[in-house]
């Protein structure tokens, strides 16, 4: 998807300045929805700004959708203020969104071209070479004549995607956008997004896939029960865990002797997926020491690994230090 | 305006794609004609000059039926006469289409993000409703022209006929179908689905229309004796004779039953008075500027509730 993707987006460029880079693009303060008794999102503020790329996490039910809905226009907040390039929604500013919420949906009795052109119609000021252009970006050009029911799940995200770029938005919002893709297909539509990025579109996307998250944004927010856990550069959220806490992965010649030396240790080790080391998670200001004091108790340790801190394990962890499930 | 004009632009691109149009417009534009030619054939050619055709009655009533402008009028007519009436058929099948569809295939995400102006997206959706039923009845009136003027090869009919109060007829009736539009508009996207919505369309305002018609027949009469009996029929009589006059679904076909009467006389029926029986059963003894008003009262109520509603509610 990449080779074409200076043609889609090269405008897009040219309208992007150093002084919008400072400017906001999505903010909200104190969100809140409730449906009746029940509290989706419990004050949730945060300030994107323009040229971001930023990901949003949480466990199914946490919110998430609920959140981008509200930034989308498409639902009204209970309570609290949300901003689009500066302007509160809703407002005229909706119409630089372009967004991806769940699985995108088509009228499937028209092809991917004429579900493009209905979308340019609707939004208005999208010339008929620019459904051509999003159509080569995301590599569809060969299946645009074809009916949507013919498409694969991973097609209609491509054609989701395009259709989110179709008038050329200045922020971006999408919900889940690698569902159903398969890894290739993931690896394109992270480049594609990288690309669309690199040209000043603020992108705001949300995944269960931590390792898509990982590779593709430089910040994350994350929800969980509807209230905001964290909100911060990824290194920080990764290196603030492991501040706290260090991972070891052990493997010794007599593996119950060091799981109760792990045990009376006052730690709680794993066995990992092959079950051939124990993963064991020691306080930061005990980790150096871990290792002589197993020798001390007689356990052989035969191999050690210190393992690097990942999003996913720094995201599950922060949802465990909150108490809740992960 | 951009935004509104936008909105109709893409619903029309929509809706030409929409096979399901052509099915329903082709009944009304070729098989109606094609019917009422084949009566007319029938008629010419089985009962003209036997002893049941001794006034030549029978060339007069297929002139009625047949010609180009008796056909015009009979597919303003026939439409409003059916149960239910073909008219709020099409007028369902439009609303499911512009309202209903962008449920069921979870379009309003799109619709209202592609164009965030939710005021442009209804009203840009009922003009382009509004048009395509325009397109509707123009085609009905075209097509009894062309062939009205096929029979006139084989039928004894020529253009003959008050085609200004045709014309004006048809365009009035687009005018009503407005809060025809409008209800079904309301229906459809408060019930949040195609078919309980259509449903709704057809079997509410008769249901309403008779549990109200109950109420006012019970509530408010004096307990019968000797005495009271007569004045209270009278009474009875007369409520349920105006009743119909503000109901919503009489009032909506009132354009197209108005040349019954005509028709009715072609074919022998009493039409004195405007309560007679046949006018209350076919419900032509309508006076057409109340009824205007009537369905503009019904388009002011639907469209407040349905605007309120469309920028309100949330997207799901």
């Amino acid at each position: 998807m990449t080779q074409t993707a200076d043609t889609a987006t090269d405008k897009q460029a040219s309208r992007q300045t150093p002084a919008d880079r400072s400017a906001s693009a999505l903010r909200a303060d104190g969100l809140r929805k409730r449906y009746g008794r029940t509290t989706v999102v419990d004050d949730v503020g945060f300030d994107i700004k323009q040229g971001e790329i930023v990901g949003f996490l949480g466990p199914n039910g946490a919110g998430k959708t609920t959140t981008l809905r509200m930034m989308a226009g498409l639902i009204r907040p209970s309570a609290g203020t949300r901003e689009v390039l500066e302007r509160p929604t809703p407002g005229p500013t909706l119409r630089e969104v372009g967004t991806m919420i769940e699985e995108p949906s088509f009228y499937p009795y028209m092809t991917g071209y004429g579900n493009l052109e209905y979308v340019a119609l609707l939004h208005g000021g999208v010339p008929a070479s620019r459904i051509d252009e999003v159509l080569r970006f995301v590599r569809m050009e060969n299946a645009a004549d074809k009916k949507l029911s013919a498409y694969s799940q991973g097609m209609r995200q491509r054609l989701g995607l395009a259709r989110a770029l179709l008038w050329r938005p200045k922020v971006l919002i999408l919900d889940e956008p690698t569902n159903g893709l398969d890894p290739v297909g993931i690896a394109e539509f992270r480049e594609s997004l990288r690309s669309v990025a690199a040209e000043g579109v603020t992108v705001f996307v949300s995944s269960h896939i931590l390792a898509e998250i990982e590779k593709l944004v430089e910040r994350v927010i994350v929800i969980e029960g509807g209230q905001l856990l964290f909100d911060g550069p990824l290194r920080d959220l990764t290196q603030q865990l492991d501040e706290q806490q260090v991972r070891y992965q052990l493997a010794a010649t007599d593996a119950a002797a060091l799981q109760q030396a792990l045990r009376d240790a006052g730690l709680e080790p794993t066995s990992d997926e092959k079950n051939t080391m124990l993963r064991v998670d020691v306080p930061k200001g005990e980790a150096d020491t871990l290792l002589s004091r197993l020798a001390e108790q007689g356990v052989q340790v035969l191999e050690a690994r210190r393992e690097t801190e990942s999003l996913e394990s720094a995201y599950l962890r922060l949802l465990k230090q909150d108490g809740r499930p992960s | 305006m951009s935004a509104f004009v936008n909105v109709i632009r893409a619903e029309l691109y929509k809706a030409v794609r929409k096979r399901r149009f052509y099915i329903v417009f082709g009944l009304q534009w070729l098989l109606l004609p094609v019917l009422v030619l084949l009566i007319g054939w029938l008629l010419i050619a089985n009962v003209s000059g036997t002893f049941a055709d001794t006034g030549a009655e029978v060339a007069m009533i297929v002139q009625e039926i047949a010609s180009p402008f008796g056909m015009a009028r009979v597919s303003l007519v026939l439409p409003a006469l059916l149960a239910p009436p073909f008219l709020i058929i099409v007028i369902a099948l439009i609303a499911a289409l512009f309202m209903g569809e962008e449920r069921s295939q979870n379009m309003w995400k799109t619709v209202v993000t592609a164009q965030p102006n939710r005021f442009a997206v209804l009203f840009g959706k009922l003009a382009a409703a509004m048009i395509v039923l325009a397109v509707f009845l123009i085609g009905a009136l075209l097509a009894s022209v062309v062939f009205g003027t096929v029979g006139m090869l084989f039928l004894p009919t020529d253009f003959s006929g008050d085609w200004g109060s045709v014309i004006g007829l048809y365009g009035l009736q687009w005018v009503f179908a407005i809060a025809g539009m409008l209800f079904a508009f309301l229906m459809v996207w408060l019930i949040r689905s195609i078919p309980f919505g259509i449903v709704a369309i057809f079997f509410l305002p008769p249901l309403f229309e008779g549990l109200y018609s109950i109420y006012r027949a019970t509530v408010g009469f004096d307990r019968l004796n000797r005495f009271n009996a007569f004045l209270q029929a009278i009474e009875l009589q007369q409520t349920l004779q105006n009743l119909p006059r503000y109901f919503f679904t009489n009032n909506l076909y009132g354009p197209s039953r108005e040349p019954l009467g005509e028709i009715a006389r072609a074919f022998g029926g009493d039409t004195s008075g405007v309560d007679g029986p046949l006018a209350n059963i076919l419900g032509f003894n309508f006076d057409i500027t109340r009824s205007l008003i009537t369905m503009g009262v019904y388009a002011l109520i639907f469209g407040v509730i349905l605007t309120w509603s469309f920028v309100r509610r949330d997207i799901d």
